[in-house]
């Protein structure tokens, strides 16, 4: 009842109020209540992870019932930001956390890079210039789009075995690091290209092209107008688009499973895979430790989504007030 | 400031002929409007000038300069769109600065300037805001700052009043005029509103269909019409047009309107006597309405149809045949629907097309 009042009133203050606009307050109750109820199950599923990191073992809602305490530790958390792994898990393994955060952070940075960049420049040209086969292109990403992206790993993963044994034979330490880098986010921000290639588009469509003309006609350089004229003007999609390839890289599992992980030996680690290690013998896993590393690994995701719903709803409807 | 000179400029979009074979003079200060329709290729003139788009063949010059192929950030021209294109993530003051900023002048130069336009648009206060924050005739001045803040050779205005309301539309009407004789830059205006392109311009380019119509000043395009399209846009409520017949009277060729026979002298009916079928043409300010022929005009006898009154005139609309014909009258006269009237006109005030060619006769070589 208290969060449909309070939409209620978020409603109320945000528009003014006439016929068309007035709040349908019983509408807004039973949409209200369906989507807590939908949602339940997914916060009830946050709620006991996060709980279970904190705990000596695993929460799984059964001890609420039965009447049991939750004993209490911040033990996992210190075992795991501090990498000292073997102490809880059996096998001598230690993992530098914030060297897998770091390189978490190196992959999806790198996505969220190339992807704006790439998707930025072809938006634009797809908007804005003519040139032959342009819409049998457009097709073509859209076809792109729709192959999963596991069907295409063996034969990346077949030119990425070939490219290290030939072109970086013998190539050794910082320069291979920055090649596998490289490689896997390349390959990872390939995946997301195709679609946002198609909202930069949108977004840039909805710039009328007499404002690219007057910047022209004020005198700047085709460059100069894409940069001071075009870009600020797409900002928000530029914004949404950073983001959610930020969250692709930073979530992703199969590409740097197979690329940074399994192509290297085993060299670098991300929160994906590190995840993947802690639960990988479920008879020998310390859950509540995996369950920390979830939390760390869930944490861009719901501050991202927190802090920029409206614009992530706004990239989604492609619309970019003036 | 300079002259701008088209010759033979065709502009093609794919098997669509925009425009046709256009030859013209803008002269260096003047005001000239381009006057058409929707669709008749007014705006693609003006886009070939600024350089937006590139003519198909022929070629467009600046005085001396042979702006064809140059750029539209190299040819010095300003331009106010119709829905006015403010970049709307920069306030006023840096949409009016930025052609300023592109040339690299001095800060304390650029200020200068800026405030100096704003002055003379009125718009100083607005200087700090956004064009989201601006009403449309708020946006135009700025856009028209905009344009005028580089000191351009040639000001091209599109449709810049059109996305206004009616008393702003002509008071900014009158400050135009006023701005542009003071600065005497060589503006182009495009309008589809004739009484716009009366009231402001000093020549007049009527354009249909992609091809020149007239060119002439606000009088000659009113009172001589080059032809049937002219006479039939140009005017409010616009000329009226009436088929009539060819017939010799004592040796001499006469126009016959219904039953109306009209004898003109010398040099006209010799002109007349080479077709057999014209089109009369009058203006419905230049009729008057009386219950009996006039003496030494042009009678035609008429059955009214409607009367619209607009307050300070009203508008009869009368059937001649089976051809509407319109007459502007006092407010006082409001014949009956169905009654029978004369129009009288004064036989000067006639003119005469061909309907095949649809040209003015005046303007036919003998």
């Amino acid at each position: 009842m208290a969060l449909a009042g309070l939409l209620r009133r978020r409603v109320r203050v945000s528009r003014p109020v006439d016929a068309e606009t007035y709040p349908k307050r019983r509408l807004t109750l039973v949409i209200a209540a369906a989507v807590l109820l939908a949602s339940l199950p997914m916060l009830t599923t946050y709620i006991l992870l996060v709980l279970s990191s904190f705990s000596e073992t695993l929460v799984t809602g059964a001890e609420f019932l039965e009447g049991k305490p939750i004993r209490f530790t911040l033990r996992y958390w210190e075992a795991l930001l501090s990498g000292r792994l073997s102490a809880i898990v059996m096998t001598p393994v230690t993992i530098n956390v914030w060297e897998t955060i770091l390189n978490t952070l190196i992959v999806a940075l790198g996505v969220s890079l190339v992807v704006t960049l790439a998707s930025t420049l072809a938006g634009y040209a797809f908007s804005r210039m003519r040139f032959r086969f342009r819409e049998r292109l457009m097709e073509l990403i859209i076809l792109l789009h729709a192959f999963p992206g596991v069907t295409l790993l063996i034969g990346v993963y077949l030119l990425y075995i070939w490219t290290l044994a030939s072109l970086l034979h013998g190539v050794g330490g910082a320069g291979r690091a920055f090649a596998v880098f490289a490689y896997t986010i390349l390959a990872r921000a390939s995946l997301e290209i195709p679609m946002s290639v198609w909202m930069m588009k949108g977004f840039f469509d909805k710039i009328p092209w007499e404002v690219e003309w007057s910047a022209l006609i004020d005198g700047a350089s085709r460059i100069r107008t894409w940069l001071e004229v075009m870009l600020p003007q797409v900002k928000p999609g530029i914004a949404a688009l950073a983001i959610f390839s930020f969250l692709a890289g930073w979530e992703d599992f199969i590409y740097v499973y197979v690329f940074l992980y399994l192509g290297t030996e085993g060299k670098y680690l991300t929160l994906a895979t590190l995840i993947d290690q802690l639960v990988g013998n479920l008879e020998t896993a310390e859950l509540p430790l995996a369950a920390a590393a979830g939390v760390l690994y869930l944490l861009p995701t719901i501050a991202f989504f927190a802090l920029t719903q409206r614009l992530l709803l706004e990239a989604y409807t492609g619309g970019v007030k003036a | 400031m300079v002259e701008v000179r088209l010759e033979s400029v065709s502009k093609r979009f794919g098997r669509v002929v925009a425009l046709h074979e256009v030859t013209l003079t803008f002269e260096d200060g003047s005001f000239t409007a381009i006057l058409g329709p929707s669709g008749s290729g007014k705006t693609t003139l003006l886009y070939l000038i600024a350089g937006i788009y590139k003519p198909s063949s022929g070629r467009i010059y600046f005085g001396d300069r042979d702006v064809t192929n140059m750029p539209p950030n190299k040819r010095n021209v300003g331009l106010v769109f119709q829905n006015y294109a403010l970049y709307p993530h920069m306030t006023v003051y840096d949409n009016i600065a930025f052609p300023l900023r592109l040339k690299k002048l001095p800060r304390d130069e650029i200020d200068r300037r800026v405030r100096e336009v704003a002055k003379l648009l009125h718009i100083e206060e607005l200087l700090e805001r956004y064009p989201s924050q601006l009403s449309g005739g708020q946006q135009q001045r700025v856009a028209m700052a905009r344009a005028l803040v580089k000191q351009p050779d040639v000001l091209l205005l599109d449709e810049p009043l059109s996305n206004l309301d009616a008393l702003l539309r002509i008071k900014i009407r009158a400050e135009l005029k006023r701005l542009q004789k003071d600065l005497g830059i060589t503006t182009i205006y495009v309008t589809h509103d004739q009484s716009e392109a009366l009231a402001l311009a000093d020549r007049i380019v009527v354009i249909d269909r992609g091809r020149i119509q007239q060119v002439g000043t606000p009088d000659e395009v009113y009172a001589r019409p080059r032809n049937l399209f002219v006479a039939g846009f140009i005017g409010s409520p616009p000329a009226n047009l009436i088929p009539a017949k060819i017939v010799a009277r004592s040796g001499s060729a006469c126009v016959a309107i219904g039953d109306t026979v009209y004898c003109p002298d010398k040099p006209l009916s010799e002109k007349l006597a080479r077709f057999q079928e014209v089109i009369v043409a009058f203006r419905p300010e230049h009729a008057t309405l009386g219950e009996e022929p006039a003496e030494n005009m042009v009678s035609i006898e008429a059955e009214v149809y409607t009367v619209e009154t607009l307050g300070k005139e009203n508008i009869v609309t009368l059937l001649v045949g089976a051809t509407p014909v319109k007459v502007v009258v006092e407010p006082s006269v409001r014949p009956q629907p169905g009654s029978k009237l004369f129009i009288n006109v004064e036989p000067e005030k006639l003119m005469f097309f061909d309907p095949e060619t649809e040209l003015n006769i005046e303007y036919i070589e003998v």
